[in-house]
């Protein structure tokens, strides 16, 4: 049976050339990647320059007397021109600084530190079990295909679909800790310079709720591809062949399934980066997001701009993976082109 | 700490890794809520010991620990409690001597002696004296870098401030300042700071210290032993948490992650009950006014300023924003001074008169637009209550929402129709900060000549009697021509476990006890 799922030689022959495409690709990608959070860089930074306000006014509130604002001005160093501040903080970054707080004084690193930490937990937590949930799932379905469990999984994931992350958020916490039940903890609070998952079970609702908001997605594209992969000729013939049904559909369909759900994956990442600032308001949970809102709304422009480049940074990284790794997944797209 | 990527990617993997197994081994079955406690009867002796743990929401990064600097609600939940004033404010909203036992005038109130009590130490040991307090006044007052406070201490000679003995100083004042004991008692304008204060290693005379602070997150503060007043405090521990959501604050307090919540919206008292959770109601003497412009169309007319106050239907305003708590307000501050005149016909709503108000002014049909913000308990819902009500006389009114730092922005002070918020403050303290075209925050640009006669004659007078009279008077001119719109003082609703105890209904206007934890304790 080996003929049918080893294609060792061409392989092993394609890695003796000089440089595989597979890196041309990547260091293309590479590059544009970094063209485009240079862009964001200074796209965040017109941003904030054009918000209403200053950090000294959003500290300052209702005793923003003209003294009281000119003197905390001067302390934030507000005073310089924009393009100046621009470039000490691009500078400063480039040099591994990012620079300190307008409003509280302490370096960005130290303040956003702990929170990029607390921030990874989460999405890679929801994202890796939503993925395996979400493929699992969706195998299982095409495998029962318009059978009574089909049915069911493809109506609910549709619903779930619909659902924004709040009112997940909410259900749950109603649910399984602040009324029905009291399982969980309702809020994610742990004191700073501790680890979440000292804690784990401060972490249930809050994965639980991206689990549920990404698996649908997951599992619709899975269950589709999967599909297509069952109804194929060859999955036909090696069915024919007198193969076991568990091993056409693990050995045949799921590799040529898995391709066009990878893409689908890597956008759940990205979801999970951008939604993740609601799951962390609704939880309290002290992340990224939860840090972004609190920069913006005390428009402490280094924390803004340093939070914002690291999420597009995490966005660039996350398509590069997911090409490279769905190119990877399906080797006709991988050979050099004739 | 500078953070190398590779690190972090590192760290986080192997950390969500562990987390994760760990979460789905112990993911059935733990409880995390500690149990109900069995419903405690508020009957017996304080008890010693235990930690408290406060969800607070108003904090963010710009979270501070110099008293002098306090802000929000965040800020005094914890300088309140590290810190304490010369005077301060008793749960009816008087004033009362804290640090101070001694606060009087000269005859002229033009000199203030200031005698503090003996044997008050700070948490690093050192002794109160009066250097501390003459530090602390020149602090508050510096010109290069004035504090919240300075608007309304200005009067205060800070350079002639004059040591008599170790517990005893003389204030002098530039004018005449006979309301400057009450001045004193506002949260934030007479907490004592040690001489050569480091806000970074904070120490004041309070029952806690502090343990640990991260702005915008969270802080720990423990039982001070040298604290003066024997006994007290009863707690071991204080946590405070920032919450930037109401939701996830109200859900920490039902899940028990919370013994104590601020500033609670009216519509979870129900919630909060049914769980077994308590609910406590101050009538506060905050308040959350309409500003109108004085010098500027249409409310230069003081008919038009009436017909606007005249439409409101304040018993409905505030059933709408607080389920009926609240107090009801007569157009005039300082609710629950001593100078505040009760005797003042209560305004109510009069729709004919303000539409023959407004056609005697040539506004009949009148268009405005109302800039609001979320900047107090309400306000947003008070303006289109307002806009709604005002539409029975034929006005238009058009609710601009702008986001806070829009509203505190360029535009803060110069709006025609908007609204602003206070926290309680005694009739004369607050004139010299809102109602005189001196005051640092003349939302209404008022500028009455007898108004401020009166003021200046009031401000002098050391005879609380006389003075009464004065502001008696001045409060008529408010309610007759004022530009402030008080259709109501806010209630400040907080809730708390079964398990608290100690807490009382304060109408300062600050939460839980004015977020002064010394006298809270644990069953």
């Amino acid at each position: 049976m080996a003929e049918v799922t080893a294609p060792a030689k061409p392989a092993g022959a394609a890695r003796t050339s000089k440089a595989h495409p597979l890196w041309n690709t990547f260091f293309r990608r590479l590059g544009f990647g970094v063209i485009t959070l240079f862009c964001v860089s200074i796209l965040v930074f017109a941003a904030t320059q054009v918000l209403p306000g200053n950090a000294a006014s959003a500290v300052l509130q209702n005793t923003a007397t003209p003294q009281r604002l000119h003197a905390l001005e001067l302390q934030m160093h507000l005073n310089r021109p924009a393009v100046e501040q621009y470039w000490t903080w691009l500078t400063g970054l480039l040099t591994g600084n990012p620079g300190t707080s307008l409003v509280s004084g302490a370096s960005v690193s130290s303040l956003v530190g702990g929170r990029v930490v607390n921030t990874a937990v989460l999405v890679l937590l929801a994202g890796v079990i939503g993925t395996l949930i979400g493929v699992a799932l969706g195998m299982l379905a095409a495998a029962r295909r318009d059978s009574w469990l089909d049915h069911v999984l493809s109506v609910t994931a549709l619903a779930v679909t619909a659902l924004p992350e709040f009112v997940v958020a909410m259900a749950l916490v109603i649910f399984f800790a602040a009324v029905i039940w009291h399982l969980f903890p309702a809020v994610s609070v742990f004191p700073p310079g501790v680890a979440p998952w000292s804690d784990p079970t401060l972490l249930v609702l809050p994965v639980a709720t991206l689990v549920i908001v990404i698996v649908p997605y997951t599992f619709r594209m899975m269950r589709a591809a999967m599909i297509d992969a069952l109804e194929s000729d060859y999955v036909e013939m090696a069915t024919l062949k007198g193969l076991s049904r568990r091993r056409v559909l693990f050995f045949h369909a799921l590799p040529n399934a898995i391709a066009p759900t990878i893409q689908v994956i890597g956008l759940n990442f990205l979801y999970l980066a951008g939604g993740v600032v609601v799951v962390e308001y609704v939880f309290n949970y002290p992340g990224l997001g939860q840090g972004l809102v609190n920069a913006v709304s005390d428009r402490d422009i280094p924390v803004i701009q340093f939070i914002v480049i690291l999420l597009a940074a995490f966005y660039v990284v996350v398509n590069i993976a997911t090409d490279m790794v769905s190119l990877a997944a399906s080797p006709r797209r991988r050979l050099p082109r004739s | 700490m500078d953070l190398s990527r590779r690190e972090f990617v590192k760290t986080a993997v192997a950390g969500s890794l562990a987390a994760g197994t760990a979460g789905l081994l112990s993911g059935c079955g733990i409880s995390a809520a500690p149990a109900a406690s069995s419903a405690a009867v508020a009957s017996g002796p304080p008890r010693r010991g235990g930690t408290l743990r406060a969800a607070i929401t108003g904090g963010s990064t710009a979270d501070t620990l110099d008293p002098l600097d306090a802000i929000t609600n965040a800020d005094f939940s914890r300088v309140d409690n590290l810190y304490e004033p010369l005077v301060g404010l008793t749960p009816d909203a008087q004033a009362m001597l804290v640090l101070a036992d001694e606060v009087t005038p000269n005859a002229t109130a033009t000199e203030w002696t200031v005698r503090l009590k003996s044997g008050i130490t700070f948490h690093n040991g050192k002794d109160l004296t009066a250097d501390d307090v003459i530090y602390t006044f020149q602090t508050i007052l510096n010109p290069k870098a004035p504090a919240a406070a300075a608007a309304g201490l200005s009067s205060i000679d800070a350079k002639g401030i004059t040591k008599l003995d170790s517990l005893t100083l003389r204030i002098p004042c530039t004018t005449p300042f006979a309301s400057l004991y009450e001045a004193l008692a506002i949260p934030g304008y007479s907490d004592v700071i040690p001489v050569g204060f480091n806000p970074a290693a904070p120490v004041g005379t309070g029952a806690f210290k502090l343990q640990s602070f991260t702005p915008g997150t969270q802080s720990t503060f423990v039982r001070y032993g040298g604290y003066w007043q024997t006994g007290l405090p009863y707690l071991d521990e204080v946590v405070i948490t920032d919450y930037s959501d109401a939701t996830s604050q109200v859900n920490a307090l039902l899940a028990g992650q919370a013994d104590v919540v601020n500033l609670l919206s009216a519509d979870v008292i129900a919630v909060v009950q049914s769980q077994g959770k308590k609910v406590l109601i101050s009538d506060g003497g905050g308040w959350n006014p309409f500003t109108m412009r004085v010098d500027s169309a249409p409310f230069n007319d003081v008919r038009v300023r009436q017909a606007m106050r005249l439409v409101i239907d304040r018993p409905q305003m505030m059933e709408i924003l607080f389920g009926g708590t609240g107090t009801l307000g007569n157009d005039v501050f300082g609710i629950w001074a001593p100078e505040y005149d009760h005797a003042l016909p209560q305004r109510h709503q009069d729709i004919d008169q303000a539409k023959s108000l407004l056609k005697a002014a040539g506004h009949e049909g009148l268009t405005v637009q109302l800039v609001t913000s979320d900047i107090g308990q309400g306000t947003i819902q008070a303006a289109e209550v307002l806009a709604q009500q005002a539409s029975a006389a034929g006005m238009n009114v058009n609710v601009s929402n702008v986001t806070v730092n829009d509203f505190y922005g360029p535009g803060y002070l110069k709006w025609v129709f908007a609204q602003d918020y206070w926290y309680y403050n005694f009739y004369l303290p607050q004139v010299s900060l809102a109602t005189l075209p001196t005051a640092p925050f003349n939302e209404t640009h008022f500028d009455n000549p007898a108004y401020i006669k009166l003021y200046h004659e009031a401000i002098a007078t050391v005879d609380d009697a006389k003075r009464q009279e004065l502001c008696f008077e001045m409060q008529r001119i408010d309610y007759n021509e004022g530009g402030l719109i008080i259709p109501f003082f806010p209630p400040v609703i907080d809730g708390y476990g079964a398990n608290v105890h100690g807490l009382v209904p304060s109408k300062g206007g600050l939460s839980l006890n004015a977020y002064d934890f010394k006298r809270l304790w644990l069953s």
